[in-house]
């Protein structure tokens, strides 16, 4: 029988091709944000809309029980009645979309820029990772969260309210609802992505990125008050990143926005802001810094 | 003591060096600039727009100081008071300043230094610019150059005590960034408008109550800035501004001494 | 020789973690080296001489002054710190002027050093050229020439030579020898032995936070009993030679080398070793080409004191 040399020697297996190359970034993405102790209050406290739509989904099957809350206000059940306007409320809500920027700030502002500061593009390409591997697992980590708090709770108020109604009169009334909540749960998720891992991809300073994903979505805002304050042209809500959301999110829950402005130009707006965050993406995301 | 204020004044040309070479820089100046392209899309809209009724001056006190004075300096003073400490542990270059014959205070005090003076630049350029584009056709209101001053004044004093306090933020506390905005955008927007005493208990509030409008006893054109406002007398309230400068500045130089700073493998 | 670098029963603690032991030495002129495995307390001993942490228990002193919180002392030290890390928005030219003028020099005398510093560590080509365009060497080199710049009379050196090329490495040793040859202090830590090697003989030992040895390297090899001295003698007969010397006490092993010829000695007492050999050549006409001692060396020390 031959002595083998207790050396080093050469693998000559064959590599196993991993149907989702992408996983092992997204996981890792995943778990070091619940690495961080403030992310995990932000985490938590992001879920309050959604339990609290989830409760008026309960209380509004059950109005007779609760009658004590509304005692001598007629008519103020109405905010309660689970309709379109209902689930919009739900995924236009300032605070949810607040909350959810500072999710993508906790989560989202050092995945790019931590590994642009550790020089780790060159050891995500030197395996057999392509960009596009690379890029979905980093935005998929952001899905994750974003989904949990748009699509998740709100295939859950549809669930809800079918249960505790015991029929299927929401969908019947509202047919178009479930293909609402996918579909704005699905913009609001790939707008959010596509917009935090841009910033990520700025700066090897997380600090700075933190503060620019917060300063773009709030200003943006800011500058739609402002101008709207003045001229009092609802034109003025394309400025802004929240607005826009909401517009798209009435036009889909086909309920009365919040402006007289075609939810079509909100659309092309984050639409356009979307694809030029990706295609600046792709080109930041390079194995190799070119100095010039 | 010589000595200790060359260190700061060297310190401080090293970092108004570094700082100037900074792609950031480039990005902060841009925002400071934010109030600028929004006075021209007011003026625009005002031209080509005929029977609105904007005035230059309200829209400069309404609109342009308080984005300046509510959001504008909170977010710059945020971001390089915390980065007075914090982008040296970051980039691993605390110990070339240690490792020099420069008091520790030093380092604080002439980085805070160059990065107020930017601040400040930015921002009254940033203000200056649109009082100009606002005023366009009463450039010769002498009030007005008054109001555009006492106004710079103020948010020159709000840039120099928010940097000092986000300075000390930065040396304590490793997430600044965060502290820093529950601070800004929660604290001090919120309980600035709580009645009595309660306010004080915010830099808003003095910062305020040294507004033009306050000392000439009018409301007017600043109406909405003084919402709930039960103003402290200017005296005091410079005199509070600077004592919370001084007072943050000491205490994060007294802790940047004390501290010790372990890079992040 | 006054000790310029004074640490008197020096420990520190991360928490629960001890980082450095009860460290007692003394550093006096010239060059000595700081060497251990990872996790030796190598780092946090630098640390705490260069003032950047504070002492648990204990005091480290230079020139007779406590470090922490006393920058004035910074004046006479030249630092090179480990970590790859600059100010990237600066050029190389820009970044040792600047570093300069925090010691006080004038414009003139901060670009006149900057510029010897920047010549001797050949990156005056590309004095102006972005930090962050510079290759790893290049960062290295400009590290060392920030230490010298301002001719410091104390030198304190963490992992000089990690990215540079052999000729530059050896440029830098000759450097090194000629701030000993100056009267200066040099402090130098590494991982690498044989650049240690060729520095000094002049060592300081970690292991585990305490120092396991200190002082010549030949005089600590001399003093650990537990491994003696291999002699490898190589010789046209081996044979006739391990045969002469195996009935003397002071051979304590042989064996035969891997190399045709060669010989392998254990003793403890080398210099009778040393005696006899010349005899034998002469009495018994044993022909020796070759005569080495593998482990006189630092690899031998690290390697019996710190354990495999």
């Amino acid at each position: 029988m031959p002595i083998s040399e207790q050396g080093y020697t050469h693998w000559t297996g064959t590599f196993a091709e991993r149907r989702f190359p992408w996983w092992p970034i997204t996981r890792l993405g995943i778990r070091m944000a619940f690495k961080r102790k403030f992310f995990k209050f932000a985490f938590a406290v992001s879920f309050l809309p959604a339990v609290i739509f989830a409760a008026g989904i309960y209380i509004s099957e059950r109005l007779e029980d609760f009658q004590f809350m509304f005692r001598g206000r007629r008519g103020s059940t109405t905010f309660l009645e689970v309709n379109p306007a209902y689930f919009r409320s739900y995924f236009g809500g300032d605070f949810l979309l607040f909350m959810m920027v500072m999710i993508m700030v906790l989560a989202g502002a050092g995945l790019i820029a931590d590994d642009l500061k550790s020089n780790s593009l060159q050891l995500y390409f030197s395996r057999p990772i392509r960009k596009r591997d690379y890029l979905l697992g980093k935005m998929s980590t952001l899905a994750f969260f974003l989904l949990l708090y748009t699509l998740v709770p709100g295939v859950l108020f549809i669930l809800l309210k079918l249960i505790f109604a015991g029929s299927l009169k929401l969908i019947a009334h509202y047919p178009w609802i479930p293909l609402a909540v996918v579909l704005d749960s699905l913009l609001i998720t790939l707008f959010f992505t596509f917009y935090t891992l841009l910033i990520s991809s700025l700066s090897r300073n997380r600090r700075y990125t933190a503060i620019l994903l917060f300063l773009v979505y709030l200003f943006s805002d800011i500058f739609f008050g402002i101008f709207y304050g003045i001229f009092r042209k609802p034109g003025f809500c394309l400025l802004s990143i929240k607005a826009n959301l909401q517009q798209v999110a009435a036009a889909l829950f086909r309920v009365k926005p919040a402006f007289e402005v075609p939810w079509i130009y909100s659309f092309l707006i984050l639409a356009g802001i979307a694809l030029a965050c990706g295609l600046v993406l792709v080109r930041k995301t390079r194995g190799v810094e070119v100095i010039r | 003591m010589k000595s200790f204020t060359r260190s700061v004044r060297t310190l401080a040309s090293f970092f108004w060096f570094v700082g100037r070479k900074s792609r950031r820089t480039k990005v902060f100046v841009l925002i400071g600039a934010l109030p600028v392209l929004m006075s021209l899309v007011i003026q625009a809209n005002r031209l080509f727009t005929p029977g609105l009724s904007v005035d230059g001056p309200v829209v400069f006190s309404n609109i342009v100081l308080t984005f300046n004075l509510q959001f504008l300096i909170l977010v710059l003073a945020l971001f390089y008071g915390t980065s007075i400490c914090a982008e040296e542990l970051e980039g691993k270059t605390l110990t070339y300043l240690t490792t020099r014959p420069v008091s520790k205070p030093a380092i604080i005090l002439g980085k805070y230094a160059a990065y107020a003076a930017f601040l400040v630049l930015v921002v009254a350029a940033g203000v200056t610019l649109s009082f100009l584009v606002l005023h366009i056709d009463r450039l010769g209101d002498a009030e007005a150059w008054l109001v555009l001053l006492r106004s710079l004044g103020v948010l020159a004093l709000g840039l120099l005590v928010y940097t000092a306090f986000f300075t000390l933020v930065g040396t304590v506390l490793k997430k600044s960034v965060l502290f820093g905005l529950m601070f800004s955008f929660g604290w001090e927007s919120i309980v600035q408008y709580f009645p009595g005493a309660t306010q004080k208990f915010t830099i808003m509030h003095y910062l305020k109550s040294l507004l033009p409008a306050v000392s000439t006893g009018g409301e007017g054109s600043f109406a909405f800035l003084l919402f709930k406002l039960e103003p402290s007398s200017p005296g005091a309230a410079v005199v509070t501004l600077a004592v919370l400068t001084a007072a943050f500045l000491g205490l994060a130089c007294w802790m940047f001494s004390r501290k010790e700073y372990l890079f992040e493998d | 020789m006054m000790a310029v670098i004074r640490a008197e029963k020096l420990s520190k603690w991360y928490g629960n973690v001890l980082g450095l032991s009860d460290v007692t030495l003394e550093i006096g002129p010239g060059i000595t080296g700081l060497l251990g495995p990872n996790g030796a307390g190598k780092s946090t001993f630098m640390k705490l001489l260069m003032g950047q942490l504070r002492p648990s228990i204990g005091r480290v002193t230079i020139r007779g002054a406590d470090v922490w919180n006393n920058t004035e002392l910074f004046a006479d030290i030249g630092f090179c710190p480990e970590q790859d890390a600059f100010y990237d928005e600066l050029t190389g030219w820009e970044f040792v002027v600047r570093l300069l003028s925090l010691y006080g020099f004038s414009r003139a005398d901060a670009a006149s050093k900057a510029e010897r510093a920047l010549q001797f560590v050949e990156l005056t080509k590309d004095k102006d050229r972005p930090l962050r365009g510079y290759s790893r060497g290049m960062r290295q080199r400009l590290k060392i020439a920030q230490t010298l710049a301002h001719e410091p009379g104390i030198i304190i050196l963490d992992e000089p030579l990690n990215g540079l090329d052999p000729l530059s490495k050896r440029k830098v040793i000759r450097l090194i020898k000629e701030f000993r040859d100056a009267g200066k202090t040099v402090l130098v830590s590494s991982h690498v032995l044989p650049e240690i090697e060729a520095l000094t003989r002049s060592i300081v030992l970690l292991h585990q936070g305490k120092i396991l040895a200190q002082g010549d390297i030949p005089y600590i090899r001399d003093l650990i009993e537990k491994h003696p001295h291999k002699i490898s003698v190589k010789s046209s007969d081996p044979r006739a030679l391990a045969a002469s010397l195996v009935s003397q006490a002071s051979v304590q092993n042989i064996q035969f080398g891997p190399e045709p010829g060669t010989v392998v000695f254990e003793t403890g007492d080398r210099d009778t070793l040393f005696g006899l050999l010349p005899r034998l050549i002469v009495d018994r006409g044993i022909e020796i080409e070759e005569i080495t001692s593998p482990d006189d060396n630092l690899q031998a020390v690290f390697d019996y004191l710190v354990g495999t």
